[in-house]
């Protein structure tokens, strides 16, 4: 399977957002991917979506965004929402009545994100599939899919100015030391064994870390904190 | 059958079980404040902090008559949760874990007391406990969770060691809170530790309920509580719709007896 390239790698790239939703969706296949944010730090929206140009126009100028639940009940939840969950409440049916008119299917999931700062975001896939093979596909990818919203979310709300200084989470010096270690070549059960700690601790610390920095993989997370100078080079 | 039914509650169903959840709220008084006397702020009976406004999601075990009698809240730990904001101390000033893939859990108890009352056996209690753990595990599994830290109490620590649910490890340090101390455990998500906790309390079917199951159990016990003694022999389940008028009848009844 091939690799989804770092936000990070894309910086000051125009269309960046839109790109990482296309290998998000060719990567598995989903029929449609969507990410919405409030940061209501810099006051912004931001709304990326592979939806077609003339469902998107219709969409903004009927202002569905203010009704549809995937987005509005949706945001609510901690965990992922299933949309049959939604199927039952008017505003879904006004709004995937006409989707339907433009071959967008109502099977979807939408992954809710919360930041920090009462940032939200939410990241949202379709596949126009039976609920048994869509039951599968969801369960085989909703890991990864976590993992891709808030590395989508972060990117995005460190587009705003001033969220860009705010936002960064302090690493633990667990998390430091890891990296460190990771850097000189070091196996996970390696470091395991240095620091006496179990194999999944350095694991869970390593997640964390890579995410602190807005990385999707371990080496780009060793090249941010090398380059933050919280790691040295080895 | 399993000891308890547990239903998932989150901001999208809350409507549908408000009384479930203050019952819940009346619970965890009783259990953190009133029996292991942790510094959490009571209002009218029910403990109540920031983070239940923040719409977290709970699991709440009911008994057969439809009490509500264990529960546990969890909350993503990329945004603001417990460890991050208010036991910080527990992590010795470090910055916590954050991550999508993991998840934070909090408040987790058993109404012991009401069980015993009940005439439920130690292994009755140990498995309703049981209960609500994989319950917990797996709805954090499915919603792509790797792995849950938990804050908790040496007490809690002892149970989840006996229910073959042991900590992988333990984050930052033990701290005082209250009159209890406080700690922060890992516990992986992995089906080998759910199929674990199953087969320590055996436990094979589904653990977690449907909101229809939830609703008519809740249901059945408002009918049962309203009609005691008046509705001899209707079956309670079928006649939700009679709670308010059945509370009435039987003063009616009496009435006519005094007068």
């Amino acid at each position: 399977m091939m690799h989804l390239i770092d936000l990070s790698e894309l910086t000051a790239q125009r269309g960046r957002f839109d790109f990482f939703l296309e290998q998000v969706r060719s990567r598995f296949g989903f029929d449609h991917v969507a990410y919405l944010g409030a940061n209501p730090v810099a006051g912004t929206m931001h709304g990326y979506v592979t939806y077609p140009e003339e469902w998107k126009r219709l969409y903004i100028q009927k202002a569905f965004h203010l009704i549809d639940p995937t987005l509005t009940i949706a945001q609510r939840s901690i965990s992922p929402v299933d949309w049959s969950r939604l199927e039952q409440t008017e505003n879904f049916r006004k709004v995937f009545n006409i989707a339907h008119d433009f071959g967008i299917t109502s099977h979807g999931l939408t992954i809710p994100v919360r930041g920090p700062y009462g940032d939200t975001g939410m990241l949202s896939v379709t596949l126009d599939t039976s609920g048994h093979e869509w039951k599968g596909r969801i369960a085989s990818a909703i890991g990864e899919l976590q993992s891709i919203a808030v590395h989508m979310h972060d990117a995005v709300m460190n587009s705003d100015a001033f969220s860009n200084v705010l936002r960064h989470s302090l690493l633990s010096s667990r998390e430091i030391e890891i990296l460190q270690w990771t850097a000189a070549g070091k196996t996970q059960q390696d470091i395991a064994d240095i620091l006496g700690i179990s194999h999944r601790t350095v694991e869970v610390h390593l997640r964390s870390a890579r995410e602190k920095l807005y990385s999707l993989t371990t080496p780009q997370a060793i090249a941010r904190a090398i380059a933050l100078h919280l790691i040295y080079p080895i | 059958m399993g000891a308890t039914m547990i239903i998932v509650i989150d901001a999208i169903n809350k409507h549908l079980f408000g009384d479930v959840l203050d019952e819940m709220f009346q619970l965890r008084a009783r259990v953190f404040s009133d029996r292991l006397g942790w510094d959490v702020s009571i209002e009218n009976g029910r403990e109540i902090d920031q983070f239940d406004h923040l719409d977290p999601l709970y699991l709440v075990g009911l008994d057969d008559e439809g009490n509500v009698v264990s529960c546990v809240r969890a909350l993503q730990t990329t945004g603001p949760h417990m460890l991050s904001d208010v036991f910080s101390s527990i992590l010795d000033g470090e910055p916590p874990l954050r991550s999508s893939r993991i998840w934070e859990s909090t408040r987790f108890c058993v109404d012991t007391a009401r069980l015993q009352r009940d005439g439920a056996s130690a292994t009755a209690i140990s498995r309703a406990t049981c209960e609500l753990m994989v319950a917990t595990l797996e709805t954090c599994r499915d919603a792509g969770i790797t792995d849950i830290i938990t804050v908790i109490d040496p007490v809690m620590n002892r149970v989840l060691k006996r229910s073959d649910n042991a900590p992988y490890d333990y984050v930052g340090s033990v701290k005082p809170m209250g009159k209890v101390s406080a700690l922060a455990a890992l516990l992986d998500c992995s089906d080998e530790r759910i199929a674990r906790v199953r087969a320590f309390a055996g436990l094979h079917d589904n653990v977690i309920a449907t909101e229809a199951e939830v609703l008519a159990l809740r249901a059945a016990r408002r009918a049962a509580e309203a009609g005691d003694g008046w509705m001899d022999g209707q079956q309670a389940t079928s006649l939700p719709g009679y709670a308010v008028a059945a509370s009435v009848r039987p003063t009616i009844g009496l009435r006519a007896l005094a007068g």
